[in-house]
């Protein structure tokens, strides 16, 4: 029984979000900054350099890093605030335990004690399975490779699973199998050499920001953009072409670019034949695309579609970068694929300015899953079903293969598996399912019937809320570690200051759990270091081969690219040169995508659809950055976007309440009337909690492969809820937007 | 610089040389990394001195982000009661001087950049020096450094020229006035650029982004 | 300032200004009976100071934004119906923003702390050796022993005092008192100078020459009393000459330096009453979003003025660029620049 304590508005008080505005000592303060540490942004894949400005073991401002080379100074908003979460009057310093009235501190052992009997309780009573663990991809590798190992060999259940799994997996997937390898196939360099750039649902200057410059440099040397997005977003204002697509429909889109690609023979026939298999197969399940099809099922009129296919098809390099908006869906890993079809059957792999790319949108997203948290793969990106790779993995770690656990549920499915009763208890660290699942409602259920709930974290989430027990985690400048980029570079994460008060950092509180459990003998570890030195020897050999990867020449060389499997290996930045694939044969696999339309349909009584996203200003779900006051000043809450035509034809003026309702929850919030998103379409970002998550909308239905959720579409309908009128509390947070108290 | 300035100033002064700001809007991604990097500097902590709108949200995600443009013949200084608006050798406006400003907002409502600001809680003008910290030590300013889309760009014309399209201008008509300035802006064709030019409805690339007017609207929003 | 020609009519006023000080110094001084020959230095400072003072304000309130402010301050301030209010309010403001300065404190306390130690020190300093160089003031002993001294204002005795006592010490150390108050608040200006990248780099050659001349003046004056106090008078005749030097250098930059500022900020008390009577007024509303960006009456001082300084903002069919607001002048201006790029949207 992990319901929350107390009230919403109770836990807000005393756990925040607070907003934090200035420096450790505010603006006047006069300490001396005593060190300046190299180390990278906090937040998304892009993992930009930062310099952090330290004085008293508080970090008090950033300076850009400009020999950083991915970056070389910028950074986003959220970069140059990042530095205030620390010092932050929400911090958790002590572990906190569930009463009847709140949460109270405990001791450190109490509450490893305590965990471990529950652990060994539920496991004892249920089986090994029934305790799982969900981690998440802000954690450095060292640390995504200690949960995963722990949860196998510490627990050894099988349920393990992270927060990767809401954001980059049917990218994942489909890489694996069309090209035989799970990463960028290119490092962001050859961005800037394309002579066409195509952006699929990629809101870059939000989500991705400093690849605006990546894509600019590109275009001051001629190339032209194309973008694929329901909403005119801030860089597709300025694209050559826009294909101002209804959610949903990808890789319709794609397979009538494909198809216009065949008809105007805009191919590489000769990469095509000797280099790929399944051309043919690709192309007859687009057959039944034609223009007028396409422009009906899309909503692009055929003009744009030809002028895109025309664009990418002449140029003589190209890059096309996706995210989240083709990946979010219950067919996430066709739309990638029907991407990968268009690289192939232009050839645009192994060669400069050329690649297929997926922007990773976590921190650690692609050190995270393939160095071993994800339920069906272990480190090296090795895959857990595969013999082989069973049997190499367990003699590293001292077990034989059947000691290893089979692939476990994914983190939507443990959801389920909670409300089937089948998963009983539940470690979690580093993520925030109350916002950032789908069908928030349920998740909440789902946490409540809980038999014991721990989590690790520096702040309480407001999942944490519901938890029986929270241990105060470390926060990023709290440690150290590797992380792989967006681009599969990896690179060298550095402390800046100590945990405050009684918080440790993550890996000491797992060290310290396997103790309790007995099983301290596979974790052999002083600290990070040792870990990495551990994944090196694990992974070598393996696909993601950090072999010949040390510490120090991650932060000599400003990170480097897997496969890097000697010391005198240069890493590799482009993959697939020759062009030699991934698969035995060396060939790329066209892989046959028939569009699938998406899993809910809008109807009579939802006749809109609803896309999510994310705003410049905040991150994920928001545990960070809405404690950040100068980021939540900059969008301090949701706002429903919708058209000036569907606003007139509801009733609806700009600024006014607007209630959206899915089939399995609603939100209110202010509308935001503007010509930049489709008109059958509405937008709402995700990061917030307390009845304004965007996912108390979203379907939770899954892709069958990659078991990612379909946040990027679902139906709705909207009503008008009144007028809009804030109400700001003494700290300037806007606290309510008028809607009712959720019970 | 003056001998004197040597002697008083600071040794390691290398002035802002022969590099120059250049101000892109049509790069703008309005992620407002300029403003948050602005408000970090230690001379108006925790206040930013960059601005940034949009230009029109209901029609367009277009920003217009705007620094000092740093007048050959500022509007500001001229219109000071004062004498509280200095420029210096390197041709970088200051801000106001903080003995002199009596608060007058003349500067504020005169500037035909719309740059300078009244900031009450201290009774005088307050506006973007170019992060004189920074760029007079050979450093670059706060907003250029972290600008995403470098719609902010600082450097000698010679490497924009070699790395950037476009031409540069730092010459601007307001009705009658040309004001010619240190920061440039980015313009194809070369020559001043007419700031109300802006006002025409001239028909933008992505005027009709969802193809409207070609195929109509979708079934539900009719 | 350009001081390519001398200004006629301010050269004018600063000569009758100067005239003024001679003859209130002779007038005070019982036609120089009184006079201290040993200040005859001083007083020529002095003369110099005022007449560069009253030259350098006589410029500055010519040119065209000063002089129109100087005449709104002094119209509103003296508006039939507003006057009883005005000169209340007036009496606060010279206490809080000239005496107190609390618009610093809020700016930076460190900052308020050292402009107040100098401002006192100076006060302190002027309210004592201005009256004593000009003659205003003299002290004779009274009686044979030289125990007691009276002090005399002009022609009238004001009070007498034992020499050992508290007041004579107060006499005899003010100087002493406002150079240690001075010093206070070099030394932290400079600290803050020094430490401070941001203050460093935005410091002129102009700051640091005010610090140091009153650093100059200071510390020459104190020495002045360790060598009379301590070293038996060793060095006193050359100190008293640097001291001189530095006094009357000081003087003579004050009109022409930073520390004009002092004559300059009450002009801020005009802008309080200028402000109150535009904003009782209409407002401006920008010819681009309608909405209220500043006083009509500002609005239309400035664009009287812009001419004058050969600034000419209107146009032939767009109106004056003066009358759109500075958000919507950097929306056209972002937008113009679109469109000169190729019309991104």
């Amino acid at each position: 029984m992990a319901r929350a304590p107390l009230t919403e508005a109770e836990l807000i008080e005393r756990y925040g979000p607070h907003l934090n505005r200035t420096p450790p000592g505010g603006w006047e303060n006069e300490t001396e900054v005593d060190s300046v540490v190299n180390t990278h942004c906090c937040f998304c894949g892009q993992q930009c350099g930062i310099k952090l400005k330290v004085a008293d073991n508080a970090v008090v401002g950033f300076e850009p890093w400009y020999d950083f080379p991915f970056n070389e100074g910028k950074l986003c908003p959220k970069g140059v605030k990042r530095y205030l979460q620390g010092s932050h009057p929400d911090r958790l310093t002590t572990s906190l335990q569930r009463t009847a009235g709140g949460f109270e501190p405990i001791g450190y052992d109490a509450a490893i004690d305590r965990t471990v009997a529950e652990m060994r309780r539920i496991q004892d009573t249920y089986g090994k399975d029934a305790f799982s663990v969900v981690s998440g991809s802000s954690l450095t590798t060292e640390k995504t490779y200690l949960m995963g190992k722990f949860a196998r060999l510490g627990l050894g259940t099988a349920n393990v699973d992270y927060n990767g799994r809401l954001c980059m997996v049917s990218a994942a997937a489909a890489n694996k199998k069309a090209l035989g390898m799970d990463r960028a196939s290119n490092s962001w360099s050859d961005i800037p050499l394309a002579d066409v750039v195509f952006v699929a649902g990629a809101n870059i200057a939000e989500c991705a920001p400093i690849t605006t410059d990546y894509i600019w440099r590109a275009r001051d040397r001629g190339a032209s953009l194309i973008m694929a997005d329901p909403r005119v977003t801030p860089l597709a204002r300025t694209a050559d072409c826009f294909l101002g697509l209804r959610p949903g429909t990808d890789s319709a889109l794609m397979g009538a670019i494909l198809n216009q690609l065949v008809e105007r023979d805009l191919l590489d026939h000769d990469f095509i034949e000797h280099h790929t298999v399944g051309f043919d197969e690709a192309v007859a399940a687009v057959a039944d695309l034609s223009l007028s099809a396409a422009q009906e099922i899309t909503g692009v009129p055929a003009s744009r579609i030809e002028q895109a296919a025309e664009l990418w098809g002449r140029a003589a390099t190209g890059v096309l970068l996706h995210a989240r908006g083709i990946e979010h869906h219950s067919n996430g890993v066709q739309n990638v694929l029907s991407c990968i079809n268009l690289g192939l059957a232009t050839g645009r792999y192994g060669k400069p300015g050329c690649g297929v790319m997926t922007i990773t949108g976590q921190a650690n997203g692609q050190g995270g899953r393939e160095q071993g948290q994800k339920s069906d793969q272990l480190p090296g990106a090795r895959d857990i079903g595969n013999p082989d790779h069973r049997a190499v993995v367990a003699e590293h770690w001292g077990v034989t293969p059947e000691d290893l656990p089979q692939a476990g549920l994914s983190y939507e499915e443990q959801f389920q598996a909670i409300l089937d009763g089948d998963i009983r208890g539940m470690l979690m660290i580093c993520t925030n399912p109350m916002v950032a699942l789908p069908d928030t409602n349920m998740v909440r259920a789902a946490l409540e019937k809980l038999e014991f709930f721990a989590v690790i974290d520096f702040f309480l989430s407001e999942t944490g809320h519901h938890a029986d027990l929270v241990f105060a985690g470390s926060l990023h400048e709290e440690d150290e570690g590797v992380v792989t980029t967006a681009e599969g570079r990896c690179v060298k994460i550095n402390p800046a200051v100590t945990p405050p008060g009684e918080a440790r950092r993550d890996w000491e509180i797992i060290l310290d759990l396997a103790r309790g459990l007995g099983t301290q003998r596979y974790f052999p570890y002083k600290g990070p270091r040792d870990i990495f030195e551990e994944i090196r020897r694990v992974t070598s050999g393996a696909v993601a081969d950090y072999a010949g990867m040390t510490w120090e020449r991650l932060e000599a060389e400003h990170g480097l690219f897997w496969p890097c499997p000697t010391v005198d290996h240069p890493g590799t930045p482009r993959l697939y040169e020759g062009p030699r694939f991934a698969h035995p044969d060396g060939k790329a696999r066209f892989l046959p995508v028939r569009h699938q339309p998406p899993a809910e349909q809008v109807d009579a009584e939802y006749p809109l659809w609803l896309t999510t996203g994310r705003v410049i200003s905040q991150f994920l779900s928001g545990t960070q950055t809405r404690r950040i006051g100068p980021l939540v000043d900059q969008y301090p809450e949701p706002l429903v976007e919708l058209h000036p035509r569907l606003a007139e034809r509801f009733g609806i003026a700009d600024g006014d309440l607007v209630r959206v309702a899915s089939r399995r929850g609603e939100l209110t919030a202010p509308a935001q009337v503007v010509e930049t998103i489709r008109p059958d379409t509405v937008f709402v970002p995700y990061h917030w909690a307390n009845g304004k998550q965007a996912n108390l909308l979203t379907n939770p239905v899954l892709d069958p492969v990659s078991k990612i959720p379909a946040y990027k579409v679902c139906a709705v309908r909207l009503e008008p809820a009144g007028e809009h009128r804030p109400v700001v509390d003494d700290r300037g947070t806007i606290i309510t937007t008028g809607e009712e108290e959720r019970a | 610089m003056s001998e004197l300035e040597d002697f008083f100033g600071r040794s390691e002064h290398a002035g802002v040389g022969d590099r120059i700001y250049v101000l892109d809007q049509s790069r703008c991604i309005g992620c407002n990394a300029c403003v948050q990097a602005c408000s970090e500097c230690e001379t108006h902590g925790g206040r930013s001195m960059m601005h940034l709108e949009t230009v029109d949200r209901a029609t367009s995600t277009q920003t217009a982000p705007m620094v000092c443009m740093h007048c050959d013949d500022p509007t500001c200084a001229e219109v000071c009661p004062a004498d509280a608006i200095k420029k210096t050798e390197d041709g970088v406006v200051q801000s106001a001087e903080k003995s002199r400003c009596i608060g007058c907002s003349n500067c504020v409502i005169a500037c035909p950049f719309g740059v300078p600001e009244y900031v009450p809680e201290f009774d005088m003008m307050m506006k973007c020096n170019m992060c004189y910290d920074r760029t007079s030590v050979g450093s670059e300013p706060m907003c250029t450094s972290v600008c995403p889309s470098q719609a902010l760009w600082f450097g000698t014309p010679e490497e924009f020229y070699a790395t950037r399209q476009g031409s540069l201008s730092n010459e601007f008509q307001f009705g009658n006035r040309t004001v010619t300035t240190r920061v440039h802006t980015v313009v194809h064709e070369p020559g001043p650029l007419d700031a109300f030019l802006g006002r025409s409805s001239q028909p933008s690339v992505v005027s009709d982004p969802f193809g409207i007017d070609e195929i109509g609207l979708p079934e539900v929003a009719r | 300032m350009g001081p390519a020609q001398l200004d006629r009519r301010a050269l004018t006023l600063g000569l009758i200004g100067a005239v003024l000080v001679v003859f209130a110094s002779a007038a005070g001084s019982g036609w120089f009976r009184w006079f201290d020959t040993a200040l005859a230095g001083y007083l020529f400072g002095v003369v110099f100071f005022v007449f560069g003072t009253v030259y350098r304000y006589t410029v500055w309130l010519r040119r065209p934004p000063t002089a129109k402010l100087h005449a709104r301050g002094w119209q509103a301030l003296w508006r039939t119906g507003q006057r009883g209010r005005n000169s209340r309010s007036l009496l606060e403001l010279i206490v809080r923003n000239l005496l107190l300065q609390d618009f610093i404190w809020k700016r930076s306390k460190s900052r308020w702390v050292a402009h107040q130690s100098l401002f006192w020190g100076c006060v302190l300093a002027v309210a004592v050796t201005f009256p004593l160089t000009l003659g205003w003031i003299h002290f004779t002993s009274v009686g044979q022993r030289a125990q007691t001294y009276e002090a005399t204002v002009t022609t009238i005795p004001v009070i007498e005092f034992d020499v050992g006592g508290v007041i004579a010490w107060f006499f005899f150390h003010a100087l002493d008192i406002s150079a240690v108050l001075v010093l206070i608040g070099v030394f932290i200006f400079l600290f803050r100078r020094l430490k401070e990248p941001g203050t460093a780099a935005t410091t002129r050659a102009n700051d640091h020459l005010a610090l140091a001349g009153l650093f100059a003046v200071s510390i020459t004056g104190l020495m002045l009393t360790v060598s009379h106090t301590f070293l038996d008078g060793e060095f006193y005749s050359f100190i008293n000459v640097l001291h001189a030097l530095t006094v009357l250098v000081g003087l003579a930059y004050i009109p022409f330096g930073k520390l004009f500022h002092i004559f300059q900020r009450p002009a801020n008390l005009g802008v309080r009453f200028y402000r109150a009577e535009a904003a009782a007024g209409a407002g401006q509303v920008c010819s681009q979003c309608g909405e209220a960006y500043a006083s009509q009456l500002q609005v239309s001082d400035l664009k009287d003025i812009l001419p004058d300084l050969g600034f000419d903002y209107d146009s032939d069919g767009d109106g004056n660029w003066q009358d759109v607001c500075p958000a919507c002048r950097r929306r056209l201006i972002a937008r113009s620049q679109s469109l000169r790029v190729g019309g991104f949207g």
